[in-house]
C-alpha cells in the first residue's frame, strides 16, 4: 500500500525514488535470469538428494557385501556379481519372481476392467451420485494398515464372515484357512488389493471422461453412434493417454504393495505369497543382508523402468502414428 | 438438437437402462464398503459375540468397551499426536515446495524445465524397498534413527514429486495476464505470485495436500523400519503391533481401526471435489 501511496502522495516535492522491495531484485538481468531456478531450487535438492542419491545408493549396495557384521567392523567391500548370483541361486527368488508376475498381472487387469467399469457408470447422470462415489471411493481413503488389517480379520479361519458367506452360498462345504493355505494366500490378498486399488484408478479415468468436450459426443450422436460403438470408438480413444497413465500407476502401486502381503500373510505360507518386493525386505530387514536385499530391489527396479518406458514409447508411438 | 431423433427403442428401454445402473451402482457400493462396516461393526460387538459362530450380520448388542479399552492407555493417543506430527509438517512443505517449482516448471522455460517433470515422474517409480536400504544405512550413519523429523523428510521425498507434477499442471490453466496486470501495477514477481497466483491456484493447492495428508497419515513401511522406540511409533505401526503371535484383540483392533481412519475419511469427504479436478487437471493433461 505504502507503494501506490509513494507515487501519488508526492504533491510538489521532486518525485523521490520509492523504495524498492527486496524481491525486485528478480525483476531484470541476473535476477530474473536465475529466478526459475531458485522457485524449482528447494524440489530439485530435495528430489536430487533424498530420491535420487538413494536410488543410485542402492544400487551401488546390490554389489557390495553389505551386512551388519561388515557394517559395524566397517569392512564392506565390493563383491561383484556375487550378491545376484547368491539370489538366482535361491530357489525362493524364483518362487517370488514368478508370484509377482501373477500379482502384478491380476491386479493390473482386474483394477483396470473395473476401474473403468465404475468411471464409466459414475459418469452418466442420475439421482443420487454423490452418495454412491462417495461410497465407492472409501476404499481408497482408508489407511492401507487398517483396510488390510479389517480383511485379515474377515479372512479369519474360524469366525471370519468371508467363510460364513462362502459357506453359506455353498462355494464352499466349511470353513477354510483361506490366508493359511499355499493355494488361496496369494488371490486372498489379491481381492483385498483390488478393492483398495480400484477406486484410485476410476477416480482418474472419470476424471478423464468428465474432460471430454461435450462437442465431441454429440457430434457423433448425430452420426448414430449409440452403446458399445460409442465407447469403443468414441469414448475410449479420448481417454486414451489418462488410461495409459492410470496403468502405469497401477502397476508402480502394486509392485510396492508391501503392506498387504506384509501384513496378511507375511509373505507365506511357505512362500507361496512372496513377492520381490517382501523378498527383498526380508532378506533386508529380517536377516540383515543388505547387499542381497539391494540385488533383489536393483532387479525390481530395473524391472519398472524397462516396463514403463516401452510402454510410455508404445503409447508415443501409436499418438505419432 | 431440438427434434428427438425418432428411435426404433422400445418405450422400456430406458427404464431398463436405469434400473441396471442402479443395480450396478449399488453392488458396487456394497462391495465397497462392506469391509468398512464389518470393521466398525465388529469395534461395537461385545466380545463374547466376537467369537459367536456363525458370525451374524448386525450385532445383537452393542459396546463401546474396546473403545474405552484403547483410550484409556496413553499408547494410543502418543501414536496419534506422532502421526498428527508428520502429517501436519509434511503437508506444510510439500506444499511450499511444490507450490514454487510447478509455478516455475508451468511458467518458465529454462534449462531442464522440460527434464525436470519427466524425472519428477520417474521418481515416483522407484520401488519404495530400493530407497528404504540407503535410508536406513544414511540415517544410521548420522544417528537419525528413531527420529520424526528424519521420517517426515523420508515422507516429503517420496510425495515431493507427484505433488510437484500435480501442482505444475494446475498452474497449466491459471491465466498469467492477470500476473502480468499485476506486474503492470508495481508488483514483483515474487509478490504477484504470492498475491495473484497463488490464490487462485487454491484447487491444486488442496489437492496436493490432501495426497500428502493421506500418505503421511497412513505410511507403514518406512516407519516400520526406521522408527523403533514404542513412543515415537505412528498409529499404523500402533496398530500392527495390536496383532499378536498366538491371539489377538479384533475388537480393540479393528476399534483402533476406526478412529485411526476416522479423521482421514472425514478430511477426504470434506476435500474430494477439489481432489477429483486436481487429478483431473494435474495428473491427466500433464
Amino acid at each position: 500500500m505504502s507503494r501506490t501511496g509513494d507515487g501519488q502522495g508526492g504533491g510538489g516535492a521532486p518525485p523521490t525514488r520509492r523504495r524498492a522491495p527486496l524481491s525486485s531484485v528478480f525483476e531484470t538481468g541476473r535476477g530474473a535470469r536465475i529466478y526459475p531456478y531458485l522457485l524449482v531450487l528447494p524440489a530439485f535438492v530435495i528430489v536430487l538428494g533424498v530420491v535420487l542419491y538413494p536410488v543410485v545408493a542402492g544400487i551401488v549396495a546390490s554389489f557390495q557385501d553389505l551386512t551388519l557384521r561388515t557394517l559395524s567392523r566397517g569392512t564392506v567391500s565390493f563383491v561383484g556379481l556375487r550378491n545376484f548370483e547368491r539370489m538366482w541361486a535361491d530357489p525362493v527368488f524364483w518362487t517370488a519372481l514368478r508370484n509377482t508376475g501373477l500379482w502384478v498381472g491380476a491386479n493390473v487387469v482386474a483394477q483396470m476392467v473395473l476401474g473403468l467399469a465404475l468411471a464409466l457408470l459414475l459418469n452418466q447422470r442420475v439421482r443420487g451420485l454423490g452418495f454412491f462415489r462417495a461410497g465407492i471411493l472409501l476404499p481408497w481413503v482408508v489407511p492401507s494398515v487398517v483396510a488390510v488389517l479389517t480383511w485379515r480379520w474377515m479372512y479369519d479361519p474360524s469366525v471370519g464372515i468371508v467363510n460364513e458367506m462362502l459357506v453359506r452360498t455353498g462355494l464352499l462345504q466349511e470353513y477354510f484357512p483361506i490366508l493359511g493355505d499355499v493355494r488361496t494366500a496369494l488371490w486372498a490378498v489379491t481381492v483385498e488389493s483390488i478393492w483398495k486399488g480400484t477406486p484410485f484408478v476410476m477416480l482418474l479415468l472419470l476424471a478423464a471422461l468428465q474432460m471430454i468436450p461435450r462437442s465431441v459426443t454429440e457430434a457423433a450422436q448425430m452420426d448414430g453412434a449409440r452403446g458399445w460403438r460409442m465407447l469403443v470408438f468414441i469414448v475410449l480413444p479420448q481417454i486414451r493417454l489418462a488410461f495409459a497413465i492410470a496403468m502405469i500407476l497401477t502397476l508402480i502401486l502394486t509392485v510396492n504393495n508391501f503392506n498387504a502381503i506384509w501384513l496378511m500373510t507375511a509373505g507365506g505360507p511357505l512362500n507361496s505369497s512372496e513377492i520381490l518386493f517382501t523378498l527383498a525386505y526380508r532378506y533386508g530387514f529380517e536377516r540383515m543382508n543388505l547387499g542381497l536385499a539391494s540385488a533383489v530391489a536393483t532387479v525390481l527396479f530395473v524391472f519398472l523402468v524397462v516396463v514403463t518406458t516401452v510402454y510410455l514409447y508404445l503409447i508415443r508411438l501409436r499418438d505419432e502414428g | 438438437m431440438k427434434a428427438e431423433a425418432p428411435t426404433l427403442r422400445m418405450p422400456g428401454a430406458r427404464a431398463w437402462r436405469t434400473g441396471l445402473l442402479y443395480l450396478g451402482l449399488f453392488a458396487a457400493f456394497l462391495w465397497a464398503v462392506f469391509p468398512f462396516y464389518w470393521m466398525v461393526v465388529t469395534s461395537l460387538r461385545p466380545e463374547s459375540e466376537l467369537f459367536a459362530r456363525p458370525p451374524s450380520l448386525l450385532p445383537r448388542e452393542i459396546t463401546f468397551e474396546h473403545y474405552v479399552g484403547l483410550l484409556v492407555g496413553a499408547g494410543f493417543w502418543r501414536n496419534a499426536l506422532n502421526s498428527l506430527f508428520l502429517t501436519v509438517v509434511v503437508t506444510g512443505f510439500s506444499i511450499l515446495v511444490s507450490l514454487t517449482a510447478g509455478y516455475a516448471l508451468a511458467r518458465y522455460r529454462f534449462r531442464g524445465s522440460t527434464v525436470l517433470p519427466a524425472l519428477m515422474l520417474y521418481g515416483q517409480m522407484f520401488p519404495a524397498v530400493l530407497l528404504l536400504i540407503p535410508f536406513f544405512l544414511q540415517f544410521r550413519a548420522f544417528g537419525w534413527m528413531d527420529s520424526l523429523w528424519a521420517l517426515a523428510l523420508v515422507y516429503l521425498s517420496y510425495m515431493l514429486p507427484l505433488c510437484v507434477w500435480l501442482m505444475r499442471g494446475f498452474f497449466a490453466q491459471v491465466p498469467f495476464a492477470l500476473e502480468d496486470a499485476a506486474r503492470m501495477d508495481g508488483c514483483t514477481r515474487w509478490q504477484a505470485f504470492w498475491l495473484v497466483i497463488v490464490p487462485m491456484a487454491r484447487p491444486g493447492i488442496i489437492a496436493v495436500a490432501t495426497w500428502s495428508m493421506i500418505h503421511a497419515w497412513n505410511e507403514f513401511l518406512f516407519a516400520a523400519t526406521l522408527i523403533s522406540s514404542a513412543e515415537k511409533r505412528t498409529l499404523p505401526l500402533g496398530l500392527s503391533g495390536l496383532i499378536g503371535q498366538h491371539t489377538t484383540d479384533w475388537g480393540m483392533l479393528m476399534a483402533g481401526g476406526v478412529l485411526t481412519a476416522l479423521p482421514i475419511v472425514a478430511v477426504f469427504f470434506a476435500l474430494q471435489r477439489h481432489l477429483v479436478s486436481g487429478l483431473g487437471a494435474g495428473g491427466v493433461k500433464g
